[in-house]
């Protein structure tokens, strides 16, 4: 039942839930390269990182993790859904905490970051590498940050 | 009777505060239990109960996310 309710939550807001961000009109749209190498650098930050994922303003995936990166868009989507819906204002942040591992969620300046982690990673600083990837991303003179290669394999 | 050694003193002084740390770590993993957190504009939070249709909702959701995450590649 919970689930028939989020497909059609999926299928009604799924551009919906994107163009609510708060802040959507300073979004300049990054490149997916751009995309990708923030993802990459947000990853290597967060050693509790097991999966994450840069979307758009229209919600289109920029770059994902593993193999399915439009999954990430759906399920995405799904997840703004149902948090713009539990009070009907567009949230921010999301954070979901289950036995299974941790979800974050963060809309800022005009794209979203959605990261999954372990259990009991500091969730301030989680929130914090994403708001700023994000800034960083969507800032205009956005610069690849360069990889650190003394820490690779670190953790 | 003689006193213990200083640097015994300072050893069982550093592992009971270890002992502490690690108790209250393993207490915090118990009793904590799985919530749904949404954060708003100008700083406000809201909780959602797992129970309540929202929460369920957002449960979901994160569930297929952890899902489309997989597990994490060790090395």
């Amino acid at each position: 039942m919970t689930t028939v309710m989020i497909q059609e939550a999926r299928a009604r807001v799924t551009v919906g839930s994107f163009s609510q961000m708060p802040d959507a009109a300073a979004a300049t749209v990054p490149s997916e390269e751009s995309a990708e190498a923030a993802l990459e650098f947000l990853t290597e930050m967060s050693p509790d990182l097991r999966g994450a994922a840069i979307l758009g303003a229209g919600g289109e995936v920029l770059a994902g993790t593993g193999g399915e990166p439009e999954r990430w868009g759906e399920d995405a989507a799904a997840l703004f859904a149902a948090a713009d819906g539990a009070e009907g204002k567009p949230v921010e942040q999301v954070h979901v905490a289950t036995e299974q591992g941790e979800v974050f969620a963060v809309r800022n300046a005009g794209l979203a970051a959605v990261t999954v982690t372990d259990r009991f990673a500091l969730a301030s600083l989680m929130l914090f590498d994403m708001r700023s990837t994000l800034r960083q991303l969507a800032s205009p003179n956005f610069t690849p940050p360069e990889r650190d290669e003394s820490r690779k394999g670190d953790g | 009777m003689t006193p213990p050694k200083p640097h015994r003193v300072l050893l069982e002084r550093v592992s009971v505060y270890a002992d502490e740390a690690a108790a209250f770590m393993r207490r915090r993993r118990v009793a904590r239990r799985p919530f749904a957190r949404l954060y708003y504009p100008h700083g406000r939070s809201a909780d959602h109960a797992q129970n309540s249709r929202s929460g369920a909702e957002l449960f979901v959701a994160a569930g297929r996310l952890i899902e489309v995450a997989g597990k994490k590649q060790k090395g």
